[in-house]
């Protein structure tokens, strides 16, 4: 053999057999199958299997990009709009408020014609061969009573309890399914129509819905514009019941949305695929059916009103991959490499990402663009007011104490440390984006300098814990910050706060329980001090005040305000500001029951988080919207960009490998070479 | 013979029995039934409602069959576990049996490469280090090994995600696909991952049986006959080692099903182990004793096939 | 209030009491001194190591209140610190993260109130890292300690009287060993952790529980032999008790067992602990959580390392040291090599 040719096959050689055993995975990170490319496919991500998708449970971020593709809403947000403005969707018109003379308010809603549910087989009850059908007002008003129905666990009944019939209606349903078994074994729109349906919700035609309000509760308007309110059809949810291997209602929706479910693997994926019978299809007038013409200022600059958009025909997506994703690393990382098309920043590769508040020149080069919001949302630590020792029944020196240790942890540091700067200190519950927010008002108790901590340690003594001294044990005052997470990570966030107040002498312990433990500390009112955030549903500073209000305090009632703190004085203020309108009386209420918090300090206000939203430059119309709303419809997508620009930057290096297989091999040979000689 | 397999079944039967008693004490006298409603109710269930979810689910009879001999959870725990009626799960009502018949496609996916390669490298490697014994490649070889076993398998996957996925982008990070070339990148890396966790205390293992098999008396004498070193370990020393290897062998299969917890979860496979570390995370005890439950009966199984398979080689076994 | 006092005691009474007595044991019998010269002799450097984290964890186990050094942490004048605490005085907090002997904070390069004091750098909330993995080097012992002081005398009592004794009480020991031993350990592990709650002793006895039984069948099969033997069988006939033959005959044999179960027994403890930290049911301030705390970290652009490093680097260290000695002390005390020596 010549040397050449040995040196050819020693060559062909490595060439193969190396790659071919290392590599033998035809070594690609591209995580999709390869035909997918060319499809207008948007990729996003869910970070745990959904507990339930049925529009009447589902109430959190994760559960809304899906619910909300697939559910339509009578009314709908404008989408580019800021402040937020409320249009029709399914219904014509935003309705008017008709005040009836006994004090009950009504509003009549008037539905499109020929809205179409998603393609289905649960539609064959009502017909052989049968895949969909008109949805109506019927529809609708079936969904509300299931928001009524206690065999459902909704998380909202205490919005729609303003709704005439409501409580009745709930209670006439238990009684009946106690005393009468075969009642109960009915399917639920059976049960509802021979209960003769609630009060408050009629359908006096087959495209109109009445519904009246035993008392004016005006932002009933906004749960309007949320799924909760959905057309559902029977159909799904008799057949959809978990028996004879057919999935449950709450994994199966179906809806009239833009996109219905096609496939869902609640361990891998979710496939949302376009909706044939979706009414925009019917109505291209519709407002909700379009994209807008205008924005809100500095929208045309952006990526936001492309003369390509203005005005077309909504969706322009074909598909929507929902991925299961639980860490966030490898998902961000998949962003980065381009098979995900949007993306938040995880605090990891903050300072890759954003330089100087800018995005970096690296990320600008690749195409990537920042959209940045506040979010209404409000992150607090609570504190339990019907503890002895810090709330209520402690008077004054609980207030003193309270006050003590609101002044002695600061926002500032604890955003740059674990939020990158993303968020702003809040002074009061109410986020920046709401109205009542007064960005001049800055809260005594939440401006931290070193000076202050004196200021602390003085409201210590006055509270009679000296140096953080109890004088009945002697010892530092024990207190307990009660945690619902084991996750190490975040106990270092919530250490940070232990580690604060051991400063000015409080001994507060972390209490790590899981959720559970959590709620059972909770239910027996054994807790003291908590962290809590809340997003808001709806863009009303009634939607933030309320959580501190008597009726909804966890001990008595079971409602969301855990601090448990209830002030006469702030729930007369409260009542005569949620029914007005924003104007200037309603800004001094505001203030008002601003300065009671201010004093009594139920909670201690951490921030209102800055979302910056990442996408790539082949997405478009991505603008961040702060509520839990997808807006999936009105994003679009090129797919050859996106597949070229994945495979420039997605190369492999396969260098290390044959490195570390030549390291062995020289490792190996001058002993094999002695051992051989040896054994000759 | 067949007394023997009898005795041998009738005794793993015996000890299935004795897992489930200690799978009750466990989940049912030990943990709070309440717990496990709010979980799964979540956060805004009243106490009527849990009330109503602890009922349903038949936590609020009593436990044991003095307190109650007809209805009492003990029986009924056995009666469901051994004719494999599972039930649902504590936290989205789903039917465990379902779950599992979805996970084990993705497990054995990763679990059976995982194993099969392991064991040819452990056993090549092991041979290899005992062909070369008390050379520089022998101690570091065992250095290696004992090195590999000090490293927790948590710091093997950061690295191997950080260096092979991101910095190298060999293969993606983490995800699953069942789509047939898609589902080998996947798998790539946690089988690469998973390989250095399992194969230095395997390598270690197999060094010690083959070196020990060397020293006897029928190796010197196929030496002394001109056989070759190469000829002598494959054919002789890896041939009288199989008992011990496939003892350890066996005893390894079981825990093909169960998969790991920890490759699973962190490179996002839907198998077992992800839904065995879900269930941790969720307190859904109803999933988590169905998985000790099958952890235990594969554990089982493999025991008596493999004392059986015994029996039938070596016939001393039967007259223990 | 008074449990720091107790582990003082504790640690003095190890030291003065525990040590020496175990060291005058091993002088008066011949095998074993021979056995430890020998290991001394081919794992010097290990037992080096070991001795040093073993130091380290109890200078850290004995404290007192009070003493120069609180810092601005005013609670830390009213609670007890190590010495290890103590040494670390001088290296105040900083207020996040900044690297090994670095004169700067990591990000800002604002300067440290101890610059180049920070021997592996500071974590996100600017504690000192080294400081950390030495109180980790506690824990680690802790669980491997406490977890075998459970382990050991219950396989020792339930496996020599199950060998000795046999028929019905080694029935029942057998099955309680099977069945135990066929639940897959690390779910077991779990399970236990789960029932019983978080906390270190609740960890330990987890891992007791699942740990056992592999030396309880191993120091029953030894004893079914040892049983057999002539002159266990002859002390039987001149009627010497059965605690007198147990305690003469049979235990001292079975300690050469006893010794390379737990060292080998040990490195399974700390590594199943890392487990458990990171689904959140490990031990406070173990490496395990330390790990876990700064898994993400690795992914930070720019890169942080010492944290996860330190963690990584300080187990390792204890576990090689631990694994060697082990793989050693079996060599030295397997019977055949033993009989081989004699």
């Amino acid at each position: 053999m010549s040397e050449r040719a040995r040196n050819i096959r020693a060559r062909a050689l490595a060439r193969t057999l190396l790659p071919a055993l290392l590599l033998a995975a035809a070594c690609s990170n591209d995580p999709y199958p390869p035909g997918d490319a060319a499809h207008k496919i948007y990729y996003t991500v869910f970070r745990e299997a959904h507990r339930t998708l049925d529009p009447a449970e589902a109430y959190n971020v994760s559960a809304h990009k899906v619910t909300g593709s697939v559910y339509d809403s009578l009314l709908e947000y404008h989408y580019l709009k800021r402040p937020y403005e409320l249009g029709p969707g399914l219904a014509r018109a935003v309705p008017e408020p008709q005040r009836l003379e006994d004090g009950r308010v009504r509003y009549r809603f008037e539905m499109r014609s020929g809205i179409g549910f998603g393609p289905d087989p649960c539609f064959e009850l009502g017909g052989a061969g049968r895949r969909s059908r008109e949805a109506t007002s019927a529809d609708v008003a079936f969904q509300l009573m299931r928001l009524a129905d206690p065999a459902l666990k909704v998380q909202v009944t205490d919005a729609f309890s303003a709704v005439q019939g409501f409580r009745e209606f709930r209670e006439r349903l238990i009684l009946r399914r106690e005393l009468d078994p075969a009642f109960a074994e009915l399917p639920a729109h059976k049960q509802y129509a021979a209960l003769g349906g609630m009060e408050g919700v009629r359908t006096p035609s087959r495209y109109e819905l009445e519904i009246t309000l035993a008392r004016p509760y005006p932002q009933i308007l906004y749960w309007f514009a949320m799924e909760f309110t959905t057309p559902v059809a029977w159909e799904a949810v008799q057949f959809y019941n978990g028996n004879e291997g057919r999935d449950r209602f709450a994994d199966h929706p179906v809806g009239t949305g833009p996109f219905y479910v096609r496939e869902y693997n609640k361990h891998l994926r979710l496939v949302l695929e376009r909706n044939p019978h979706w009414y925009g299809l019917r109505h291209p007038d519709a407002l909700g059916a379009r994209y807008p013409e205008r924005g809100a200022p500095g929208d045309a600059e952006g990526d936001l009103l492309g003369a390509a958009y203005r005005g077309r025909a909504l969706p322009f997506l074909d598909r929507i991959e929902i991925r299961l994703e639980k860490e966030s690393i490898p998902r961000f990382n998949k962003f980065l490499q381009g098979y995900y098309d949007a993306s938040s920043i995880i605090k990891e590769s903050f300072d890759q990402v954003i330089q100087a508040d800018r995005l970096s020149p690296q990320m600008r080069q690749r195409g990537i663009r920042l959209a940045r919001s506040v979010a209404p949302s409000v992150f607090y630590l609570g504190i339990n007011m019907e503890d002895p020792v810090l709330g209520a029944p402690a008077g004054e020196r609980g207030r003193k104490l309270r006050q003590a240790l609101s002044l002695a942890v600061s926002s500032e540091p604890w955003i740059e440390l674990f939020l990158n700067g993303r968020g702003v200190p809040a002074q009061t519950p109410l986020p920046p984006v709401i109205f009542g927010y007064n960005p001049d008002y800055r809260n005594p108790y939440r401006q931290q300098q070193d000076a202050k901590r004196s200021r602390a340690r003085e409201l210590l003594i006055e509270a009679g814990y000296p140096g953080g001294i109890d004088p009945d044990t002697g010892s530092p005052l024990r207190l307990s910050f009660d945690t619902y997470t084991l996750n190490s990570q975040q106990l270092l966030e919530r250490q940070y706060f232990v580690d604060e107040w051991r400063k000015i002498g409080v001994d507060v312990r972390l209490q790590a329980t899981t959720y559970n433990e959590f709620q059972a500390k909770v239910e027996r009112l054994a807790y003291q001090i908590f962290f809590w955030g809340w997003s808001a549903d709806y863009p009303d500073p009634e939607n933030f005040l309320f959580l501190l209000t008597c009726d909804m305090r966890r001990s008595t009632a079971g409602g969301p305000n855990t601090s448990n703190f209830c002030d006469q004085r702030y729930e007369k203020l409260f009542a005569e500001m949620a029914l007005r309108g924003n104007d200037a009386e309603r800004q001094r209420l505001i203030g008002e029951m601003v300065k009671i918090l201010e004093e009594e300090r139920p909670w201690i206000e951490l921030y209102h988080v800055v979302d910056y939203q990442l996408s790539h430059g082949w997405l478009h119309n991505v603008k961040p919207f702060g509520m839990s709303h997808p807006m999936y419809k009105y994003y679009d997508i090129e797919p050859e960009r996106r597949a070229a620009l994945r495979l420039s930057w997605n190369e492999p290096l396969t260098w290390p490998a044959y490195a570390l297989a030549g390291l062995v091999l020289a490792a190996l040979v001058p002993g094999v070479r002695t051992f051989l000689r040896e054994r000759q | 013979m067949l007394a023997y397999v009898a005795r041998r079944l009738g005794y793993g039967v015996l000890v299935v029995l004795g897992v489930l008693l200690l799978l009750f004490v466990l989940f049912f006298a030990v943990a709070k039934p309440e717990d496990i409603a709010r979980r799964a109710l979540g956060e805004k269930a009243r106490q009527e409602a849990i009330d109503i979810w602890i009922a349903s689910h038949g936590y609020d009879r009593p436990l044991w069959p003095w307190q109650q001999p007809a209805d009492n959870q003990l029986f009924d725990h056995y009666a469901r576990m051994l004719t494999f009626d599972f039930g649902r799960s504590d936290t989205d009502d789903t039917p465990i049996a379902r779950r599992l018949a979805e996970g084990v496609g993705p497990t054995l996916s990763l679990t059976v490469p995982l194993f099969l390669v392991g064991l040819v490298i452990a056993l090549l490697f092991g041979l290899f280090v005992a062909f070369f014994r008390d050379t520089y490649i022998d101690a570091t070889g065992v250095f290696l090994c004992v090195l590999g076993m000090s490293v927790s398998l948590l710091l093997y996957i950061i690295g191997g995600q950080f260096l092979i996925g991101k910095l190298l982008r060999w293969f993606p990070i983490s995800g699953f696909d069942p789509a047939p070339v898609v589902v080998a990148r996947f798998l790539a890396l946690p089988v690469l991952v998973g390989l250095l966790g399992v194969v230095g205390g395997d390598v270690r293992f197999y060094r010690t049986v083959f070196v020990e098999e060397t020293g006897r008396d029928y190796v010197r004498t196929a030496r002394a006959k001109g056989a070759g070193e190469m000829r002598v370990m494959l054919r002789h020393v890896l041939r009288n080692s199989l008992i011990p290897v496939m003892t350890r062998v066996v005893l390894a299969i079981p825990f093909l099903f169960v998969g790991s917890l920890l490759l699973e979860s962190f490179f996002g496979i839907p198998g077992l182990g992800t839904l065995t570390v879900d269930a941790i995370r969720n307190n859904d005890f109803a999933t988590l004793r169905v998985m000790v439950f099958i952890g235990a009966l594969a554990f089982i199984g493999g025991q008596i096939a493999t004392d059986i398979s015994y029996a039938f080689v070596d016939p001393r076994v039967r007259l223990e | 209030m008074e449990s720091h006092i107790l582990a003082n005691l504790l640690v003095l009474a190890l030291l003065f009491v525990g040590a020496p007595l175990a060291f005058l044991l091993l002088r008066r019998n011949r095998m074993w001194s021979e056995a430890l010269g020998e290991l001394w002799r081919r794992r010097r450097f290990s037992l080096l190591v070991i001795a040093l984290y073993v130091a380290v964890a109890l200078l850290d186990s004995f404290s007192w209140v009070g003493g120069a050094g609180a810092g601005e942490d005013s609670l830390s004048a009213h609670e007890a610190r190590s010495v290890i605490d103590r040494a670390f005085a001088d290296t105040p907090r900083e207020s996040s993260y900044s690297a090994p002997l670095a004169r700067g904070s990591f990000y800002g390069d604002e300067p440290l109130r101890a610059p180049g004091g920070h021997w592996f750098g500071t974590d996100i909330l600017g504690r000192d890292v080294l400081h950390r993995t030495l109180k980790g080097v506690r824990v680690a012992l802790l669980i491997g300690g406490f977890t075998s002081a459970i382990t050991i005398p219950l396989a020792l009592l339930l496996g020599v009287t199950a060998g000795y004794f046999g028929r019905r009480l080694d029935d029942i020991v057998f099955f309680v060993m099977s069945t135990l031993a066929s639940i897959p350990s690390l779910l077991l592990l779990i399970a236990l952790v789960i029932v019983l709650g978080r906390g270190t002793w609740q960890v330990c006895v987890a891992l007791g529980i699942t740990s056992w039984v592999g030396l309880c069948r191993v120091a029953r099969g030894e004893t079914l032999k040892l049983r057999e033997l002539d002159y266990v069988q002859a002390a039987l006939a001149l009627g010497t008790s059965h605690l007198r033959i147990l305690f003469r005959h049979i235990l001292p044999n079975l300690m050469h067992l006893v010794i390379v179960t737990f060292v080998l027994l040990f490195s399974s403890l700390v590594l199943s602990e890392t487990i458990l930290a990171y689904l959140g049911i490990g031990v406070d301030g173990s490496w395990g959580q330390m790990i876990d705390q700064a898994r993400n970290e690795l992914s930070r652009d720019p890169i942080i390392w010492w944290n996860i490093t330190a963690a990584g680097a300080a187990m390792f260290g204890l576990l090689l040291a631990v694994n060697y000695v082990g793989d050693a002390l079996r060599d030295i005390l397997d019977p055949r090599t033993l009989r081989e020596r004699a």
